[in-house]
């Protein structure tokens, strides 16, 4: 030992450190966003560089086979079918986004021991949580602006090409029996034919549906997170969420069913209380079929949903929290 | 001392009699004011356990149970060099968990500078290499770097200096862009290592350090840890090669199936109480028979006189037998 006698540990260590880093003189924060921010970034990479996007490829030469193939239908229904293998495909994506990346990510973090040396760092296991559902959220939320750019695209491009091969046949008609260019019936029928492809064509309501689509994805997310903390293997994890995810769409039926069948029943109210408390009802999201055949989706439902949603996500996320704090590594 | 001796294994001829009691660096860090650190007690060492209990529960239908650690207590000096030894399954890995949070204990406390490990800034200072590390697979040295300094809140400034020292500290700055999967064992031992040192933290546990690094690599992780003591970092390590323990460790425990069944300053685990030893130099066969005799003769030049050493090998073999 070279050194004086009065300096201090910490000075030393200074010296060989270069500048003292900021870090040092702060008090720590137990709630930090940019330290979040690390953790989601870092979650969305490693998804990213796990070749996920890849599984889009099929995707957009789903669609595309779909939207070009099969011409056999009347116009609305050509773009119904494309509207519907969509929005299924798109929401089958999500799904297997949110189930089977999610599941992978603690399983996978345990076993490298990542997971020792991110929380070994002044990291509360909260944040950690938060960082990887977060960035499982941006990656499906990627993931579905592109695909969404896709289906508007090609639904817009078929659309065009449908209106105009009507307009072309009637142009053909008219050529044919010029007298019909007096015929008012004649012209609606023509005009009906040219709005029904607007209908089933690009409109903003096809947004509602992807939305709704992403928003479901969120909380599947968030309930497949929440079955990982408590987990012991990625299997359980995913079937478990497969589960969860079908009783959450049978949850309306069977909460109807208790409560019809015996009015005050005490037993029966219970379960359906339970179903409903453990158990998210994606039946607040279908609306998929109602856009497919042109409806309007009203402003009120989508924040109806984005609420409910969020009331999920913050439900479930605690629970995890609760869970993975409790949990021996 | 320890120095002393070292240099007279590696064969250096003439060394004085000088044998002084080594001060250790854990008494000059109290005496001084503590003005970086705000929220921790100025002399709290910097790893505290008291009567630490892990019982793990093993889920199957009869209720069993392991005793990890049992009732184990252990104090680290600041700038000390604590070297925790034992068997395999002997519940040193399960003691670092603990100290870092990791693991909840079942009885007992630990703390770092003062400050209660089960609380999240108690590890704002400390740097964890876990035993066989592997970190993202899909990032590249300095992502890894950049990512770890991030999480502990470094400014974008402060990433980009630690990264380029640290990688230069491990001897990774040709390999910084390659991706971890692609990395040997000794690769990600060390870049555990740069990690581990990311904030600069005042305590370093380090599990197994040089497990399946060859002899050099593992000799500059030796250097290291050297060179991180002299910068007055306190430093805890578990190890099986014991000669390294000895020559890195101002103080080692030896723990065996959950006790600390033996601790204390190297120098004096390993010193046999009731022996001396003589050194002489030039002495000829008929000086050496006078000194059996005499036990001292008059040109002799005493080198060293102190008390012989066994060596941490053979003490632990006879500890946990
Ligand atoms: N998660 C766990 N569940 C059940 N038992 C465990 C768990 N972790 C460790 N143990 C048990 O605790 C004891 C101590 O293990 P630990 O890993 O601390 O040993 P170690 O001293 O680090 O050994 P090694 O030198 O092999 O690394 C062992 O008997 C081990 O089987
Ligand atoms: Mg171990």
């Amino acid at each position: 030992m070279n050194d004086d006698d009065h300096e201090t540990p910490d000075q030393k260590r200074t010296g060989y450190s270069g500048a003292a880093l900021a870090t040092e003189s702060q008090p720590h924060s137990i709630f930090s966003p940019s330290r979040i921010w690390a953790l989601t970034m870092h979650t969305f990479t490693q998804m990213v560089r796990m070749r996920v996007f890849y599984f889009l490829l099929f995707f957009s030469a789903g669609i595309i086979l779909v939207a070009f193939m099969f011409l056999r239908f009347t116009p609305e229904q050509e773009l119904k079918l494309l509207k519907d293998v969509s929005l299924g495909a798109m929401s089958l994506f999500a799904g297997i986004f949110a189930i089977a990346g999610t599941a992978l990510l603690i399983p996978k973090d345990l076993e490298d021991r990542t997971l020792y040396t991110i929380l070994c760092k002044p990291v509360p296991r909260f944040e950690y949580l938060l960082g990887k559902l977060l960035g499982m959220l941006v990656l499906i939320f990627v993931s579905m602006l592109f695909m969404d750019a896709l289906f508007c695209t090609v639904v817009g491009v078929r659309q065009k090409i449908l209106e105009k091969e009507v307009a072309v046949a009637y142009d053909q008609e008219l050529a044919k029996y010029p007298e019909r260019e007096q015929n008012e019936s004649w012209k609606e029928q023509r005009e009906e034919a040219l709005s029904a492809i607007t209908e089933n064509g690009l409109r903003w309501d096809l947004q509602a549906a992807v939305w709704a689509i992403f928003l479901k994805a969120s909380v599947m997310t968030a309930v497949t997170l929440l079955v990982s903390t408590f987990a012991t293997t990625t299997l359980f994890t995913i079937i478990s969420s497969i589960a969860v995810f079908i009783i959450g769409h049978g949850q309306h039926l069977g909460r109807s069913y208790f409560l019809s069948g015996a009015p005050d029943g005490g037993l029966e109210r219970a379960l359906a209380g339970a179903l409903a408390v453990i158990f998210p009802d994606f039946h607040l999201y279908d609306i998929v079929d109602a856009v497919v055949s042109g409806e309007t989706i009203a402003t009120t439902l989508l924040l109806q949903m984005s609420g409910m949603t969020c009331l999920y996500l913050l439900i479930y996320t605690a629970a995890a929290s609760f869970v993975f704090s409790n949990k021996e590594l | 001392m320890e120095v002393d001796w070292q240099d007279w294994r590696d064969g250096r001829k003439d060394v004085t009699i000088e044998v002084c009691e080594q001060i250790p660096v854990t008494h000059c860090a109290s005496t001084v004011t503590n003005d970086i650190k705000m929220n921790d007690t100025p002399d709290a060492p910097a790893v505290e356990i008291e009567h630490l209990t892990k019982l793990f529960r093993i889920p199957s239908l009869r209720k069993q149970t392991v005793l990890a650690v049992n009732d184990l207590s252990l104090t680290v000096g600041r700038g000390e060099v604590y070297g925790l030894i034992g068997p395999n399954g002997s519940g040193k890995s399960t003691t670092m968990k603990v100290l870092l949070g990791l693991l909840h204990a079942t009885s007992g406390k630990c703390s770092i500078f003062g400050r209660d490990s089960s609380q999240v800034d108690s590890r704002k200072d400390v740097g964890f290499l876990p035993e066989n590390p592997y970190f993202y697979k899909h990032l590249t040295a300095s992502e890894t770097l950049e990512f770890y300094g991030r999480v502990c809140g470094l400014t974008k400034a402060e990433r980009r200096d630690q990264n380029a020292r640290l990688l230069k500290l491990v001897d990774l700055e040709h390999a910084k862009d390659r991706r971890l999967a692609g990395y040997s064992k000794g690769m990600l031992q060390r870049i555990g290592l740069a990690q581990a040192l990311v904030q600069n933290p005042r305590l370093v546990v380090l599990d197994e350090p040089t497990a399946g690094v060859d002899p050099s690599g593992s000799r500059q992780i030796r250097d290291l840890i050297l060179e991180l003591k002299e910068q007055g970092i306190s430093i805890i390590l578990s190890s099986h090669l014991l000669e390294q323990v000895q020559e890195v460790c101002d103080r080692v425990g030896i723990i065996y199936k959950g006790d600390l069944v033996r601790e204390g300053r190297l120098e004096d685990l390993i010193s046999i109480e009731d022996q001396t030893e003589i050194i002489l130099k030039n002495a000829s066969a008929a000086l050496l028979e006078k000194v059996r005799a005499l036990a001292m003769g008059e040109s002799t030049e005493v080198i060293s006189i102190g008390r012989p050493r066994t060596t941490l090998e053979r003490l632990f073999l006879e500890e946990t037998q």
